[in-house]
């Protein structure tokens, strides 16, 4: 790909929900831009509003502040015939397959729906030759066209999803979670598949998901984050062999290795994710993390401590011995 | 020791579907001893849920049938009990953790009230002490007890697995069906929840089968490790036979498939094709058309190939000739 200019760029976004005990800051100042045929990959634990973030970027979500740009324009508050087209050009994939269909709609209907509201289909033979390409393309069965979501099993739904994501060509998708409902061989041939339609068409994807072997296969740059912040952003390889944030060396150290003969190192973290509720201006982790000291109450900011290896965290350089 | 805890002796189960028949589970043999996890993996639809189903005896009435086989549990023949009997052994020897929290829960009930009316149900103590014990078991899964009295909805799909969990953990079980415990759980929290069911594992000598599609999981609690698919075991061993020497080319597949950590290839080594449609399996092995090695005799009898020890393999290749398809498979 020759063109760098970024395809989406976000700037400082924000997302607060008012709740009844104050604000949730499900996003917090974040700032990233994806390139054409790039990946984003945004990892970090339940409730850290990863899904918030890219349901605010494609507008399912109202920003609370900062801007969305794709294209270089910004679409933040864009409105009407505009936001129709904006929306066009970015899908999602979502999280749950279960709830995400409709349950009285057929498979094929389901392909069917944003092919339909495009208008740019004049016959319903041609809409249906399309979503037979695109079951084909996600791999679903023929004969599995008039059946109803509830006779799919999981993984298949989620196919059924992929492919209504990918029905009006977008240029930038959002996959929230898209394979964690999937067996292994099955999110093979998903990333796999996720992986030539983007060497194809060019897409630029953000992938929200917690494993972070599926990250580290298929993403470019990582964002890590934690409770609304971004607390480390690099270049995946960069990211895994140079972690620097003490949250992602946890998370890091977490994840269940398949090599039966190494025990694995574990960081036990404590505690579980504290609230987003009204936090407190310092460093979010702080309560969890083994090297919380004095300063971490200050604010943080995320410097460039690595040539393109962002970090939220002002002990980073004495942790690290850089 | 080494005492036969449970087992499970050529189990059948079809669904009728559309009056079609789905063979669901084909002759499926397990046994297991006090204190031992077994881990189930295989993929969606293989048939892994069933089993843990039909040892729960809690297989809708209408639609699945076990159409033979046996299961002992602790010297009974559980598909043999009166239902009454049944709702006993149910919840205080096997309790089940489910795979989606999100519908496991009721949501019009507290989640402590949850876990209440599984102590209440096999234990006759009064409301008090069962309410301290239900907040017990919610610290001991890591909530506080304070939120005793929130409704579902107000947690986190990993806190609402983890009270999935309490309630399962409620009356001390014997034997744990884990199916899919993890599956939508972020990983410091799955490693927690991991370390968690291995401890009360260990101090309860709990028997487990922790049905999964991660390896990683399987790798980190297993003792031993079944293969599925469609419905039989194809693959059966000791940890460090299957990940050492997985021999069956489903097996070693599947590893293939695995996003390694261990970076190299871009493209993931996916099995091609999909898993067979349950109403029409095909003759003799059920993997051979998406085997890479399939030839003419996978559609007759297959053998069950004893490799070394316990580790047996359902394949009609030589012992070493499976072997060199593994070593051709990681090479």
């Amino acid at each position: 790909m020759a063109d760098h200019s970024p395809l989406i760029e976000v700037k400082n976004l924000k997302k607060y929900f008012k709740v009844p005990s104050g604000m949730n800051h499900a996003v917090d100042e974040v700032s990233f831009e994806i390139c054409r045929g790039q990946t984003l990959g945004v990892v970090g634990e339940s409730g850290c509003g990863k899904s918030t973030l890219g349901r605010t970027i494609i507008r399912l979500l109202e920003a609370t502040d900062g801007n969305v740009y794709l294209h270089g324009e910004d679409i933040t508050h864009v409105k009407g015939h505009q936001l129709k087209q904006a929306r066009e050009k970015m899908q999602i994939v979502f999280q749950d397959p279960y709830s995400s269909l409709n349950p009285r709609l057929r498979i094929e209907s389901t392909i069917m729906e944003p092919l339909k509201y495009s208008g740019r289909y004049s016959s319903k033979k041609k809409m249906r030759e399309e979503a037979n390409r695109l079951m084909e393309l996600v791999g679903i069965d023929e004969r599995l066209r008039q059946s109803f979501p509830h006779e799919l099993d999981g993984g298949r739904r989620q196919r059924v999803g992929i492919a209504r994501a990918l029905a009006l060509h977008p240029d930038f998708v959002v996959c929230d979670e898209p394979v964690s409902a999937l067996d292994v061989s099955i999110q093979a041939q998903v990333l796999n598949l996720l992986m030539d339609l983007q060497e194809q068409m060019g897409m630029a994807y953000m992938f929200v998901t917690h494993d972070l072997s599926v990250v580290r296969h298929i993403a470019n740059d990582i964002l890590v984050m934690y409770l609304g912040q971004a607390v480390e952003k690099a270049p995946t390889e960069e990211l895994f062999h140079r972690t620097l944030h003490p949250y992602t060396k946890a998370l890091l150290s977490a994840i269940p290795s398949t090599d039966i003969h190494k025990p694995m190192q574990r960081i036990r973290l404590k505690g579980e994710i504290t609230s987003p509720i009204n936090p407190k201006p310092g460093c979010r982790f702080a309560a969890r993390c083994p090297y919380a000291a004095e300063q971490c109450r200050q604010p943080q900011q995320l410097t460039e401590i690595l040539p393109d290896h962002f970090v939220k965290c002002c002990r980073c350089r004495e942790i690290n011995g850089l | 020791m080494s005492e036969k805890f449970l087992e499970v002796k050529d189990l059948r189960v079809v669904y009728t579907q559309n009056r079609k028949t789905v063979q669901a589970v084909n002759g499926i043999s397990i046994r297991l001893e006090r204190g031992r996890t077994l881990g189930l993996v295989g993929e969606t639809g293989a048939g892994k849920t069933t089993i843990a189903k039909a040892i729960m005896r809690i297989l809708p009435d209408i639609a699945a049938k076990i159409t033979g086989g046996e299961i002992w549990l602790d010297g009974v023949d559980i598909l043999k009990l009166p239902p009454d009997e049944m709702m006993n052994v149910r919840g205080e020897k096997v309790a089940m953790i489910f795979q989606d929290p999100m519908t496991a829960l009721n949501p019009l009930m507290t989640v402590g009230d949850q876990i209440l009316e599984v102590i209440r149900l096999h234990d006759d103590c009064d409301k008090k002490a069962g309410m301290d014990r239900a907040g017990d078991m919610l610290e001991l899964v890591g909530i506080p007890r304070e939120r005793y009295a929130e409704y579902p909805h107000q947690f986190s799909g990993g806190m609402k697995q983890r009270v999935v969990i309490a309630m399962a953990l409620a009356c001390d079980p014997e034997l744990l069906l884990a199916d899919e415990p993890t599956t939508a759980l972020d990983v410091t929290i799955q490693a927690q929840v991991l370390d968690l069911i291995r401890e009360l594992k260990e101090k309860y000598n709990t028997s487990m089968i922790l049905i999964t599609h991660d390896l990683g999981v399987v790798a980190q609690t297993c003792d031993d490790v079944a293969v599925i698919y469609a419905g039989k075991i194809v693959e059966f061993g000791k940890k460090e036979d299957i990940f050492d020497h997985p021999a069956h080319p489903y097996t070693i597949g599947l590893f293939g498939s695995l996003p390694g950590m261990a970076v190299g290839e871009k493209r993931l080594h996916s099995i091609s094709g999909l898993p067979p449609d349950p109403t029409a399996l095909p003759e003799g092995c059920a993997f051979w058309p998406r085997c890479p090695h399939a030839v003419e005799a996978c559609k007759g009898k297959i053998p069950t190939r004893k490799i070394r020890g316990v580790h047996f393999c359902q394949c009609v290749k030589e012992k070493e000739e499976l072997q060199e398809v593994y070593s051709h498979g990681r090479s």
